[in-house]
């Protein structure tokens, strides 16, 4: 009994730890590397990748490391907003999830292990947050533009300039966090002030 | 610079890490399996890829000759183009390039031409990816990204020919109206070869089975090139460019090629000398019985299609036996040049238990399909034996 369930603790431990607790043993095991992994890189799927396609696209592969690698090349060269901290953590997650020996069908992960963690740890609770406008824009237009337009203006996404939802913080928060439909959640890919930045800036739009 | 407060943000926040901490966030990105959907344009297929949508026919639905609009499966790259872009009022089909008197058509203004019809398989050429060993990456369709249609329109030559083609003409380039959401991607721009475009039976189709093309098969207008893959069968056609070259650009210079000669997999990349998909190559499926049904032990009708590119097929055969004996089925129904061939064997199963049925087919050139199709990057052009596993009932 006792050394069945042993692997699933760690398992468990792992995943909340998430990556700083990796070892070079684990790395070799393909199932605790994706566990590790999954919350921030399913998150990255859905904001950076999901811009042009749904990500059932990049699910349905089973492909080494190298095809993996020049598939996120290829995406990156075609356009998709990914840095090359979050590109090579992709690839190391995609490879260890979705490789060729992988069942077509995959299990969905342990419910254990699905804890998305937010970029940032939330900080010392010091006062009310203050967003930045010209922070915003920046951080707009590397991750929100592609569907939402320049200038927020609308796209494949609605038009956010005006939009009444600025005025509701609840909703607005909700929505960027969580996402919602084919609006990708954010809650694992930006941080609380990158967030508020780029609600001060849509008000002055 | 101006600066706000998000005041119930706090709060709020607090209230969100514990939710996202729970399933939020995984609900909804966890990959579905490919599932049954029902779409008001296309009813029930099998959908690979959400958006862009991509879907494929079930098997089952080849028991007839001619698949329905709202089952043929459905490729693009981007979508189908906004509406106002499409909507008969704006669109125009422009002739270009290496031409006398460039033109600029309506819907109207093409319906004048000659109407004609031809039954042709459409078949993407990726159909069939999912069984490349090793895996290769791309859509993973696996039988139904294929369907013989009724396809009527105007003579692409008679359309050329009023433009008036230049001696130096060698290519025919293809644009349609779909655009990709992000401006950086490459335009899926395709040509084909002045002769192919020439050829009396590559039309620019306006109906489907004498229907207005729906949005999603291309309206209002799409390239049909009668016996090739529907990587040159452009949607959304609002762009012919006669031309020296081949068209430039990803989706014609590095993707829908195979290698010249077989290569080992994994292999030959980049530098191997690739040639566009062109021609489709003979294959053959089983649309009855489908995967996973039980059947009785009196005789068994076992039916499905079988078609080739340039050449109309000549034999189609089973097996029972893991391919040790094969047997001959009858050629059925309508015998068209581009169409599939309807085919059915009766069979009386000797014996109770689990049986795998093979299906291979033979063309009037002589061309066989093969246990497996040769190996190649991207995984074009799959036409390695059918195979359907049932269970005979005692
Ligand atoms: C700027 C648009 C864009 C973004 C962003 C994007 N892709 Fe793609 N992706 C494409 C296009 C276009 C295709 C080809 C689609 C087709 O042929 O239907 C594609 C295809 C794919 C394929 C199928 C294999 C292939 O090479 O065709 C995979 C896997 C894939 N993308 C993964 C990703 C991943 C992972 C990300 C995030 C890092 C991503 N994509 C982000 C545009 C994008
Ligand atoms: C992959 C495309 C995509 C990206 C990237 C994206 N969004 Fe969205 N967003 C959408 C879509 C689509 C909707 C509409 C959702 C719906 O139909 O429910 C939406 C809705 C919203 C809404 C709600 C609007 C309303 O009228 O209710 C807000 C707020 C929003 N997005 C903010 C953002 C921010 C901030 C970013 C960048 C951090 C972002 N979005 C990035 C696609 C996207």
């Amino acid at each position: 009994m006792m050394t069945r369930s042993l692997p699933l603790i760690g398992l468990f431990v792992l995943g909340l730890a998430g990556l700083a607790a990796m070892t070079a043993a684990q790395e070799d095991d393909p199932a605790s590397v994706s566990a590790a992994l999954a919350p921030r890189a399913e998150g990255l799927i859905v904001a950076r990748c999901s811009v042009c396609h749904s990500p059932d696209l990049v699910a349905q592969q089973r492909l080494p490391k190298d095809r993996w690698l020049a598939t996120v090349d290829k995406m990156k060269h075609w356009g998709a907003e990914i840095a090359d901290d979050e590109a090579e953590l992709l690839v190391r997650y995609l490879s260890a999830r979705y490789h060729p020996a992988a069942p077509d069908h995959l299990p969905p992960f342990d419910h254990e292990l699905r804890k998305a963690e937010p970029l940032t740890q939330e900080p010392a609770d010091t006062g009310p947050l203050v967003g930045v406008a010209t922070r915003g824009a920046g951080i707009f237009e590397h991750n929100c533009q592609a569907c939402h337009g320049t200038g927020a203006t609308g796209g494949m996404g609605p038009k956010l300039a005006k939009n009444p939802i600025l005025k509701h913080d609840d909703l607005f928060w909700e929505t960027v966090l969580h996402g919602r439909g084919p609006m990708p959640a954010w809650g694992s890919v930006l941080s609380q002030q990158d967030i508020a930045d780029i609600h001060t800036w849509l008000l002055t739009k | 610079m101006s600066e706000s407060v998000s005041s119930s943000r706090r709060t709020l926040f607090k209230r969100m890490a514990e939710i996202i901490g729970g399933l939020v966030v995984w609900g909804q990105v966890r990959p579905a399996p490919a599932q049954q959907t029902v779409s008001p344009e296309t009813g029930p297929q099998t959908v690979r890829v959400m958006r862009p949508y991509d879907a494929e026919t079930p098997v089952r639905e080849f028991t007839s000759y001619v698949t329905p609009n709202h089952r043929f499966f459905v490729r693009s790259h981007f979508g189908p183009p906004a509406p106002e872009l499409i909507a008969e009022a704006n669109w125009r089909l422009r002739v270009g390039g290496l031409i006398e008197h460039p033109l600029e058509f309506t819907l109207k203004d093409l319906k004048e031409f000659e109407r004609v019809t031809i039954t042709a398989v459409v078949q993407c050429s990726g159909n069939g990816r999912a069984f490349h060993r090793p895996k290769v990456p791309g859509v993973q369709w696996e039988r139904g990204a294929v369907g013989n249609a009724q396809w009527t329109g105007v003579r692409l030559r008679d359309v050329l020919a009023k433009a008036g083609i230049r001696p130096s003409a060698k290519h025919v380039q293809l644009q349609g109206a779909d655009r990709p959401v992000v401006a950086s991607v490459p335009l899926f721009t395709r040509s084909i070869p002045l002769e192919k475009a020439l050829h009396p039976d590559t039309i620019l189709a306006y109906e489907m089975n004498g229907r207005p093309l729906p949005l999603l098969h291309g309206a209002p207008l799409r390239v049909i090139t009668p016996g090739w893959m529907a990587d040159s069968c452009t949607k959304w056609l609002t762009e012919i460019t006669v031309q020296v070259d081949e068209a430039k650009g990803y989706y014609m210079q590095t993707a829908y090629r195979v290698p010249v000669t077989a290569i080992q997999p994994n292999s030959g990349l980049p530098g191997t000398s690739m040639v566009p998909v062109e021609a489709m190559v003979v294959k053959s499926l089983i649309a009855s019985p489908v995967n996973g049904d039980q059947v009785g032990r009196g005789p068994v009708t076992v039916q499905g299609v079988a078609w080739s590119g340039e050449a109309a097929v000549a034999i189609v055969e089973l097996s029972f036996d893991d391919g040790k004996t094969w047997e001959q089925a009858r050629l059925v129904g309508e015998d068209e040049p581009y169409a599939w061939r309807q085919w059915q064997f009766l069979w009386k199963p000797k014996a109770a238990g689990a049986v795998t049925i093979l299906c291979r087919a033979t063309d009037a050139a002589g061309q066989v399909q093969p246990q497996e199709s040769p190996w190649n990057p991207s995984g074009f052009l799959w036409n390695g034996w059918d195979r359907v596993a049932i269970t005979v009932a005692s």
